[in-house]
Order: C-alpha cells, then sequence, then structure tokens
C-alpha cells in the first residue's frame, strides 16, 4: 500500500471539460490592464485636442462660406479669415494630418509586441503555458479580445479624426484619396491598427523579446504602408478617358475632394504614340500665355493629339476602401494564424 | 498507475544534446527525487514532462499514457518552474482568481486558507513578497490544481533552512491528504533522503539510475578489505566505484543473486542514498546495463540476505 | 514554543544521523513506547498526516512503518480511523531494568580495564548484538526476519561502523 490507496478528494476524477473562453477575457484584461489602459487614455487626450480644435475648424469654414473667393472684393474680416484658415488652420490640421499616420503603428506596436513576448522574456510562460487551458488557447482568446477592442478604438477614433479632416476636404485643400487621408479614415484606418497589432504579436512570438520586436513592427509597417500606396494604384476600380470625354478633375459636393490622376499620356492623330516632347512643348507655351482664350484640350486637339488619364475618381473612395481594408484583414488575420503557430510550435 | 513513462527520450538544442536516450517509469504514490550536476539535463527533463518542451526524439508520457502536454495532462500536472515564476506585478489575490480561471479544477477556499495561514498577505503584490514567500504561493497555486502529479524544479534553492522545511513539509502533507505524486529536483542529496522514495540520476544529459530507493539501498553495499584481494574481487562483482588505499580498499558494489557471499575477511556495510548518488554520479555508464535502472515494481529478488 | 498535536498518546522524532532506516525508527519508537507503558492496546498511533507534516517524511515511510507493526501484530489499522495498537511486548519491569543496568556498567568497567576505548566498546558490543539476533529464529523483534518486502534491514539496530 502506499499513498494511493489513501482517500482522494472528491471530484477529482470528472472528465476534463473545456475551460470557459470568457474566463479568458478577465486573464486578458488583468495581464494587459496596462495597455487596455493606456491606449484609450492616450486617445481621449488626443481625442479632445481634435474635439477642440475641430470645433474651431468647422466654425471658421462656415465662416468662410460667407466670404467671396475673389481677394479683391473680401472684406478686411474675410481676408483675415481666409489668413487664419490658411496659415493657422490649415498647417496644423496638416501636423497632426501627419501624426496621425502614427497611430496605427504606435497602437499596434505597444499592443502588440509585449502581448507574448513579455511573458516569454520575464519566465512567466513557465507558468502560463503549464495550466489547464492549453497555451494556444490563451494565445487566441487575447488576439481576438485585444484585437477587436483595438478595431473598436481605431474606428472611433477614426471617425473623429474625419470629421476633424472635413473642412480641409471641403476647401480641397486634399482628397479623401491621398494617402494620408485615405489611410487615416473609413474602415482603413482600424485594418491598419490591426495589421500592426497583427505585426507586433508575431514579431514578439518570433523574436521573444519586446524591444526587439517593438522596433520590428515599425519597420515591417512601414513596409506594409509604403506597398499598399504602391499596390492602391492597381485595384480595379481604376478609370481610363480622355479628353473627348469630358471629364471633372474635381469633385462634386457630395463626393468632396479632388480625383487621383494615375498616369497620363498622349496619342497623336489616328490613334498613335505621341511625341512627348512636341506635347511638352506645346503645354508649356499654353502654359506662359497668362490669359488663355481657349482651353487646353482644344489647344491639344487643334494640333491634334488626344489627352489620355488613368485616373480615380472620389466616387469610388468606398469601393478602395473595402479592397484595402479586405486584404489587411487577410493579412493581419494571417499573421495571427502565424503567430498561434508559433506558439505552438516553438518550444520553450 | 505510472505516473511518468519515457521512452528515448531526448532534446538537442543546436548541436548539443541536453537529454538523451532516456527511458525511465515512475509509478504513482512516489516523491521521485532527481538529481545530477548542474547541466545534467533535469531541468530538460522536466520541463519536458510537464509539456512546457517538445522531445527532439522519443516520447514522455503523464498520468498512465496521457502524452505530456496533451490537455489531460495538462489538466493533471502542476509545474512549479526554477525560481518559482509568478506575476511579478500582481497580487496574490489576483494571481488565485487567475489559476482559478486558467484551470477547469481548482479549489479556492484551499488556497486562501493556506495562503492566510503561511501569513501571506493577498493584496501585496507578488513581487514584493519574500522569496520563501512566492516560493509558498507558487507551491499553493500548484497544490489548490489537486493535481495528480506535482513537478518542481529546484524548488528549495533559494530559500533558508526554515523555508526549505515548511516547503517540503507542505508537499509531504500533500502527498498524505491527496495521494499526489511528486518529481522534485535537487543539487542536493542529503535533504532528499528524508522524502524521496524513488531516484532518478542524471548526469552529462543521460540517465544514470532509475529506481526506488529501498531497491536502490538494499541493492548495493559497501566492502571494505585489503587492497591486494580487491581486484580478484572486483572482476567477480560488480562494482560502482573503488576507493583505494595502501592498504585498505573500498568497493561499492551492487549485489544480486549471483554476487555470493560477502569474501572472508572483508567487510559489508550499508550505503546510505548520498554514497551512492555520488558514485554514480562520479562513475557514469556504469549505471546503464543493469536492471536496476528499469525498475518497474519492487523486485524481490534483488535484496540480499 | 509548544506544538500540540493532541491526538496521539505519543510523539515520534528522528534521529537523521544514526544509520538507522527512517520507517524502522518509528517501529523502533512505538515498541519502545509499548515498553515502558506509555503506549496502552487501543491507543491511536499518530495519523499518517500528522507524522508527515511535522517530521518531514515521505507518507509512505510511515506507512511501511505501521505496515510493520501490523505484520508484528502490534498493531491494527481500522478503514477511516487510524492506527490502533492492539497487542503489548514484554515489559521490563523497573527493578529489572535497574538490574540489567547495574550488570552492564560491571561489563563496562571490565571492558574500559581491558583497554577498549569508547569506540572499541561500541564495535565489539554491535558486533555481537548482530551475531545473537542473527541466531534467534524469526520472532516479533525487527532481525533478519523475512517481512516479504523489497527491503532487508540487515543493520536493524544501529549503525555498523567501519572498524
Amino acid at each position: 500500500m502506499n499513498v494511493l490507496t489513501l482517500p482522494a478528494q472528491p471530484g477529482q476524477d470528472t472528465a476534463p471539460r473545456p475551460v470557459p473562453w470568457r474566463r479568458m477575457a478577465w486573464v486578458t484584461w488583468r495581464q494587459q490592464r496596462a495597455t487596455l489602459i493606456a491606449v484609450p487614455t492616450v486617445l481621449a487626450a488626443v481625442a479632445v485636442f481634435l474635439v477642440v480644435f475641430g470645433l474651431k475648424a468647422h466654425h471658421d469654414y462656415a465662416a468662410l462660406l460667407n466670404c467671396p473667393l475673389d481677394q479683391g472684393q473680401q472684406s478686411n474680416a474675410c481676408a483675415k479669415l481666409f489668413s487664419t484658415f490658411n496659415s493657422t488652420d490649415w498647417p496644423l490640421a496638416n501636423t497632426v494630418g501627419i501624426l496621425v499616420q502614427l497611430a496605427p503603428v504606435l497602437i499596434g506596436a505597444f499592443a502588440g509586441a509585449p502581448l507574448l513576448a513579455r511573458a516569454l522574456e520575464n519566465g512567466t510562460y513557465r507558468f502560463a503555458w503549464t495550466q489547464g487551458l492549453m497555451r494556444e488557447r490563451q494565445a487566441i482568446a487575447k488576439l481576438a479580445l485585444l484585437g477587436v477592442t483595438l478595431v473598436v478604438l481605431a474606428w472611433a477614433f477614426g471617425e473623429l479624426f474625419s470629421w476633424f479632416f472635413q473642412p480641409f476636404l471641403w476647401t480641397e485643400q486634399i482628397s479623401r484619396l491621398t494617402e494620408g487621408a485615405f489611410a487615416s479614415s473609413g474602415i482603413v484606418f482600424p485594418a491598419f491598427t490591426l495589421v500592426a497589432f497583427a505585426i507586433g504579436a508575431f514579431l514578439g512570438m518570433l523574436l521573444r523579446r519586446v524591444i526587439p520586436a517593438l522596433a520590428a513592427t515599425l519597420g515591417v509597417y512601414l513596409a506594409v504602408r509604403l506597398g499598399a500606396w504602391a499596390l492602391r494604384g492597381q485595384y480595379p476600380v481604376t478609370v481610363v478617358t480622355s479628353n473627348a470625354n469630358q471629364f471633372s478633375a474635381f469633385g462634386t459636393p457630395s463626393q468632396p475632394g479632388f480625383a487621383w490622376i494615375l498616369s497620363t499620356w498622349y496619342t497623336g492623330p489616328g490613334g498613335k504614340p505621341a511625341n512627348q516632347s512636341a506635347v511638352g512643348q506645346l503645354l508649356e507655351q499654353y502654359q506662359s500665355n497668362p490669359h488663355p482664350t481657349v482651353s487646353v484640350g482644344q489647344t491639344l486637339a487643334e494640333h491634334g493629339y488626344t489627352e489620355w488619364n488613368r485616373w480615380i475618381p472620389p466616387s469610388h473612395y468606398w469601393p478602395m476602401q473595402f479592397i484595402e481594408a479586405g486584404w489587411l484583414l487577410v493579412l493581419a488575420v494571417a499573421l495571427m494564424a502565424g503567430t498561434v503557430w508559433l506558439v505552438r510550435h516553438r518550444a520553450a | 498507475m505510472n505516473v511518468i513513462e519515457t521512452s528515448e527520450l531526448g532534446k538537442r538544442y543546436g548541436k548539443s544534446w541536453a537529454l538523451r536516450d532516456c527511458t525511465l517509469t515512475v509509478p504513482a504514490g512516489h516523491l521521485a527525487a532527481l538529481v545530477g550536476p548542474n547541466g545534467a539535463g533535469k531541468s530538460t527533463l522536466m520541463n519536458m514532462t510537464a509539456g512546457l518542451t517538445a522531445a527532439t526524439a522519443g516520447i514522455a508520457t503523464v498520468l498512465g499514457g496521457h502524452p505530456a502536454g496533451s490537455p489531460a495532462a495538462l489538466n493533471g500536472v502542476a509545474f512549479v518552474a526554477q525560481d518559482a515564476p509568478v506575476y511579478r506585478n500582481l497580487s496574490a489575490g489576483d494571481m488565485l482568481h487567475l489559476t482559478r480561471n486558467l484551470n477547469q479544477r481548482f479549489d479556492t477556499p484551499f488556497a486562501r486558507a493556506r495562503l492566510a495561514d503561511l501569513g501571506i498577505p493577498l493584496n501585496k503584490k507578488a513581487g514584493k513578497l519574500s522569496g520563501g514567500q512566492q516560493s509558498q504561493l507558487a507551491l499553493t497555486l500548484a497544490l489548490a490544481r489537486r493535481p495528480r502529479l506535482l513537478i518542481l524544479d529546484e524548488p528549495l534553492a533559494a530559500l533558508d533552512p526554515l523555508a526549505r522545511q515548511d516547503f517540503l513539509a507542505a508537499v509531504m502533507t500533500a502527498m498524505a491528504d491527496d495521494g499526489v505524486s511528486v518529481l522534485l529536483s535537487s543539487h542536493q542529496v542529503a535533504e532528499l533522503e528524508r522524502v524521496a522514495d524513488f531516484l532518478i540520476v542524471l548526469s552529462r544529459a543521460r540517465l544514470q539510475m532509475a529506481g526506488e530507493v529501498d531497491d536502490l539501498l538494499a541493492g548495493h553495499r559497501l566492502l571494505t578489505g585489503p587492497t591486494a584481494e580487491a581486484d580478484e574481487y572486483a572482476d567477480r562483482l560488480t562494482v560502482v566505484q573503488t576507493r583505494r588505499g595502501d592498504a585498505q580498499t573500498h568497493l561499492l558494489v551492487r549485489t544480486s543473486e549471483t554476487a555470493g557471499p560477502v569474501p572472508p575477511g572483508w567487510e559489508s556495510h550499508q550505503v546510505s542514498l548520498e554514497e551512492v548518488v555520488m558514485a554514480y554520479l562520479r562513475s557514469p555508464g556504469v549505471g546503464e546495463p543493469a536492471p536496476l535502472t528499469r525498475v518497474q515494481r519492487p523486485q524481490p529478488t534483488e535484496a540480499t540476505r | 514554543m509548544t506544538i500540540d498535536k493532541g491526538d496521539s498518546a505519543i510523539e515520534f522524532r528522528l534521529d537523521p544521523d544514526s544509520g538507522v532506516p527512517t520507517y524502522l525508527q518509528l517501529v523502533q519508537q512505538v515498541e519502545h513506547a509499548l515498553r515502558l507503558g506509555y503506549l496502552q492496546p487501543g491507543d491511536q498511533l499518530p495519523k499518517v498526516r500528522d507524522v508527515v507534516t511535522s517530521l518531514t517524511i515521505n507518507p509512505n515511510t510511515v506507512l511501511k512503518a505501521y505496515r510493520e507493526l501490523e505484520h508484528k501484530g502490534l498493531a491494527a489499522g481500522r478503514p477511516g480511523q487510524g492506527t490502533f495498537i492492539q497487542a503489548t511486548l514484554e515489559q521490563v519491569t523497573l527493578p529489572e531494568l535497574a538490574g540489567l543496568r547495574r550488570t552492564l556498567l560491571g561489563w563496562l568497567t571490565s571492558a574500559e580495564q581491558a583497554g577498549l576505548d569508547e569506540d572499541g566498546i561500541v564495535a565489539l558490543f554491535t558486533s555481537g548484538l548482530r551475531d545473537f539476533f542473527k541466531n534467534r529464529p524469526a520472532s516479533g523483534d525487527a532481525g533478519a526476519a523475512d517481512h516479504g518486502t523489497a527491503n532487508h534491514g540487515t543493520a536493524a539496530h544501529g549503525t555498523e561502523g567501519v572498524a
């Protein structure tokens, strides 16, 4: 007889049930508490700034609507408004716009990189991975819970940012299709945040150290942004027209912002490619004339040239958003799947 | 039931093997002491048994055949790694809650009562507790899971003598109360002599010896006699270690049925656990071919009269 | 500091340097207590759990000791309750003990006069003791009796000193 024959505690031999996933919610909250408090706090602080400044910008714009465009006819007050709008509001908004580009990667990297790497770095994985809930499930739960939270926060923040930028869309100083605005609005902004998070988590698991993972996340994210920018022009939403079909490069009141012209080329009589330098000379001549009597198109037509443009109208904004958010989502999910695979197979 | 069973278990990191060709069977209801010098492969063996590390070669199963690291294994095995890792920024109360959420079975009243007995406050951050308290916290969390197998990697190394005794007393009590089996590693053999009834000796990434302590001690003798006759008898007996003086030699031998009686003029003494372990550690390779390394059940035939 | 375990008549202690296996020390302490009258039939032996907690020894060791006592007929386990004494050993009365002690002191004086020092006396006595019990048939005392377990204590009492 040995210790085995001593009476065991009741209830020990019940068949194992899978541990409920919602328990992981508490675990994730407690382990990631710092992140889950810091991110919304920082976003809230920035949001306050955006609201305050955005209200001012909206107000200034509304006031400007009552002023004539022609500088000669402006009153002093109007002139001052224009000056404020152009030299204070716009530069500040522009700066904010640039900084907002960093938001997805900062949120994603600081939430994603330590998610798994910190436990690996400080040895607590030896505790977490030997508990009853399998390590893959823990990882999936963390990725899902934090991912969804970040997407919701980023989407809300992106909407606020879009509101903030509206006056400048209306004045057509930027377009919704330009890189900065496109990536910071709609559903692409939360998608980039999710991708940054997924990159952070994956690299954290791969490199097993928080600081190197953070640095690498910034680099990889930058590559993804550049790739997205290069890829964007290839989306199947482009339009090709010639100046024979009159088009407006500018938007309509319901679809503000100007078009994104991807490329321009010229053909000569009979549709053959034109001599670029000859066309160039013609255009230069036209532009050196301060008071043209005919339009550019007419001038070209007189010489037998046709201008062709490959471009994206502002009305194609949402299709583009869906395409871009779509492949970003696939990328994020693939990275997260890769992270879980590493958790499962990469031995401690 | 065999609480741990390995078959040619091995782990390689890069080019070097941390553990190799390890085949052993540990029956349930024992405290198995895992001893060996640094780098012998103790932590590697424990990590693989706990499901933390995947094997490069061979297999490890626990609790009657469940693969190490499988859900059934994770459920029934509690592991306390070296230095008793706890989340430094979480309080003991948080750690209780965390462990409860990560396991299907958790005895919260037991854990709370135990921490209260030990005087470990529930609201202090774990990182601010003393080393002994952290170890006791980790042990409490492990025991509260009501495991069938408890794996402790060098739990006593950083503890003062009082803390060491408290820790071991807690483990022994859990064995008596719940019938839990224990695998415990340590540098020091002497302090394990009172608590271990199964012994696993590793050295240089290989298994040197595995078996019940009673069998081990019964199966070895220290023979002392004249050096002049030592070589003659050494050939006939399975000698684990020789200590030779000019006139007198000590032979630590493994006894068996075929060995015959003690040679005339020689003395036979019992050996202590520490002596046997040290002998095997100093003479690697002696342990391998013998039946004692693969003890499944106590073998009455091993004993001498 | 008093540690009061309450339930049992005796408390075990261990001598880690004696060379005697732990379980045997427990058996001997029970037999010793029986001889001196500290334990009576019907008394409960300390619970395994309590022994384990206070001495920090393996529970299987205690179980082995109690099993040994059962084998000798000195104790019996009651399922769910514990282990209880069920017999006595021949008690040596105090006058008998006093007489034996006087004889022993006389022998010791002779041994010292013959030139043996303390270690010499111990060695002589131990080997004599061993021979004495080895040649006896199996009896209640722990000796060379076959217990049917894997462990045979050839050094049942005391150390075999290195001569």
